[in-house]
């Protein structure tokens, strides 16, 4: 019984010393330890090829607007008809929202410098609406389509040369609600 | 939202006398006259043991720099003072004053009364005539110099017939880092106060009929919605919904604003009642109208409409009607702002891809321009009196603000450091 006793103390003691209590406590050595070489295999994992399901349910809200999951398309000057160039791009946003219909999206429509305070929100507007119309042409849900305008207050580039120019003169599309 | 104490309220503390027992005259000038010159001698302290040099110059170069601004008198300069005998205010030596071409005579006397006030009395003479022409006292905390001297310089354009427009202030949008807030200040760029705090875009301000509330334009709800921020109790009233509501003016006369609303699906001008809330559309276009501003007797309102093609200005009668359109050339422009005297229409114009603002004769049809060369010229706005402007342009890097006269002459930048763009100048109370 006391022999009993005394290993449940020690056992105890142990335990209080170690942590997890996985492994036995070890009287300090009084030369230095033997270390030795721990190596592991290289094991080469390969990435599991998610499919657009996988990755549209994997990645949130922010991730997926981040990764230009859909691409912004650009007007041309003055303008807010859809160029011939950019519709193959609102063909893809298009269908990626048939693919994920639960999805909400705003449209922001946006303009360069070379315009007017006022009149650069209205032609913004335009930008975003003629957006959306197409988008609802592929048969997109229009409701689940916001759009705003921030004219030229919000552009996306600094610099005051016609590619400048030209990337500000965008609308993008914002996903909103997965 | 913050509540903001607006420093307009501490101009109640501000009492003005006319000096007693001399007997005032007015003198009306008319137009089309030359400047009157004017000579203004150095202030003095009542009393010199007491500190307050800094107040002096202050009320005296305040006053001097409205006075030079106004285009109605000419300052004979100090340099010519040094030719003459010294002025002595108990003995004034007017044939001294006519030598060097001054018409009228300044001269001011401050005291430091009790609790940091300050007493300013100043008194107008005029040469020829050997004469007092009329006088005012004016008492506040000192901090308040800055105004006392533009109050004066007020007193002096109404006693010659003027509208004073010293004491109005500008409205404006200044923007901090991403952040854009709407800000007043004096008309000559002084104390700067901030009166909105969303973390959203405001913008586009413009002022109430009688300059106690300022309607703006903001993003705080994700989509451009007009707000209404009372000056003095610094409350903030969300006005529209319904589309994209901006770009507002309320009536110089009555309590209707218009503004610029995409709730029919696209964009048009509509007019408000504030106090019935009824909305009226008053255009019906498929094209783009928008940037509506009120004429000065509340008639008319003038707007932007692409509905030929490329944005035009067009003037139509407040119900509605009788729409004309008023640029003939050009193929951008936008932003009118009617002088007070209901005469001109300026606006931005685009032409080959440079904004300057012009200013359109509306009698005459005769269109000149006020800015030339120099950057992006953007958002006009009239002074009360309708002899200046104020506008942003990012001539020197950043948007500021300037001032400039009706006729293009002395421009002058008001603002410096963070963008500041959007300016609105306060109309005559009515």
């Amino acid at each position: 019984m006391k022999k009993l006793l005394f290993v449940l103390v020690a056992l105890s003691l142990i335990l209080l010393f170690n942590g997890c209590g996985k492994k036995a406590a070890k009287v300090a050595p009084a030369q230095a330890p033997v270390v030795e070489k721990v190596e592991e295999p290289v094991t080469q994992v390969e990435k599991p090829v998610l499919s657009e399901e996988e990755i549209f349910q994997q990645k949130t809200i922010e991730d997926l607007n981040k990764d230009e999951t859909m691409k912004k398309i650009n007007f041309d000057f003055d303008q807010y008809q859809i160029r011939e160039d950019m519709k193959p791009i609102l063909q893809d946003n298009a269908d990626w929202m048939l693919k994920f219909p639960t999805v909400q999206i705003l449209i922001e429509g946006h303009c360069d410098e070379r315009g007017t305070i006022e009149y650069n929100i209205a032609l913004g507007e335009k930008r975003a609406e003629a957006a959306r119309n197409y988008l609802a042409s592929l048969g997109v849900n229009a409701a689940k389509i916001k759009i705003v305008s921030y004219g030229k207050s919000k552009p996306l580039v600094h610099g005051m040369d016609e590619e400048s120019y030209f990337q500000n003169r965008r609308a993008e599309f914002v996903i909103t609600k997965k | 939202m913050k509540s903001t104490k607006i420093t307009m309220a501490a101009f109640l503390f501000l009492f003005s006398l006319s000096l007693a027992g001399q007997e005032e005259i007015t003198i009306r000038i008319r137009e089309g006259m030359p400047m009157i010159p004017v000579a203004m001698p150095g202030f003095q302290l009542t009393d010199k043991s007491l500190p307050g040099n800094d107040i002096v110059s202050t009320i005296y170069e305040t006053l001097w720099k409205d006075l030079e601004f106004s285009r109605v008198f000419k300052m004979v300069p100090r340099e010519h003072y040094s030719y003459i005998s010294r002025f002595n205010a108990n003995a004034i030596n007017f044939k001294d004053w006519a030598s060097i071409q001054a018409n009228f005579l300044i001269s001011g006397q401050l005291e430091i009364a009790a609790d940091e006030r300050i007493i300013f009395s100043f008194k107008v003479y005029e040469v020829n005539g050997a004469r007092f022409i009329f006088g005012r006292n004016y008492g506040g905390k000192k901090e308040f110099s800055r105004t006392i001297a533009h109050k004066a310089a007020d007193e002096m354009m109404k006693h010659f017939g003027e509208k004073p427009l010293f004491t109005s202030k500008i409205v404006y949008v200044s923007e901090t880092g991403n952040d854009r807030d709407i800000y007043i200040m004096d008309y000559d760029g002084f104390r700067p106060t901030r009166i909105t705090y969303s973390n959203a875009l405001d913008m586009l301000p413009s002022w109430s009929s009688n300059n106690e509330k300022i309607l703006y334009t903001s993003y705080r709800n994700l989509t451009p919605e007009l707000f209404i921020f009372d000056l003095y109790s610094g409350k903030t009233e969300l006005l529209s919904s319904g589309g994209s509501n901006y770009a507002a003016d309320w009536s110089p006369v009555s309590d209707q604003i218009v503004f610029t609303s995409t709730k029919s699906g696209n964009a048009e001008i509509y007019l408000k009642d504030m106090k019935t809330g009824r909305e009226k559309q008053l255009t019906f276009n498929p094209a783009i109208d928008t940037t509506p501003c009120w004429s000065p007797n509340g008639r008319e309102i003038a707007f932007t409409s692409q509905r030929n093609g490329t944005p035009q200005i067009y003037i139509m009668d407040a119900e509605g009607s009788n729409t004309r359109r008023i640029t003939m050339e050009g193929s951008y422009h936008d932003s009118s702002a009617w002088s007070p005297d209901g005469m001109r229409l300026a606006f931005v114009s685009r032409i080959a891809n440079r904004f300057d603002i012009y200013v359109y004769n509306l009698k005459s049809n005769e269109m000149s321009k006020l800015t030339e060369n120099s950057g992006r010229n953007e958002n006009p706005s009239w002074s009360p009196d309708g002899r200046h402007l104020v506008f942003s342009s990012n001539r020197s890097g950043r948007y500021q603000l300037y001032l400039v006269d009706y006729d293009g002459r002395h421009i002058r930048q008001l603002t410096t450091g963070s963008e500041n763009k959007m300016p609105k100048w306060q109309r005559l109370p009515r």
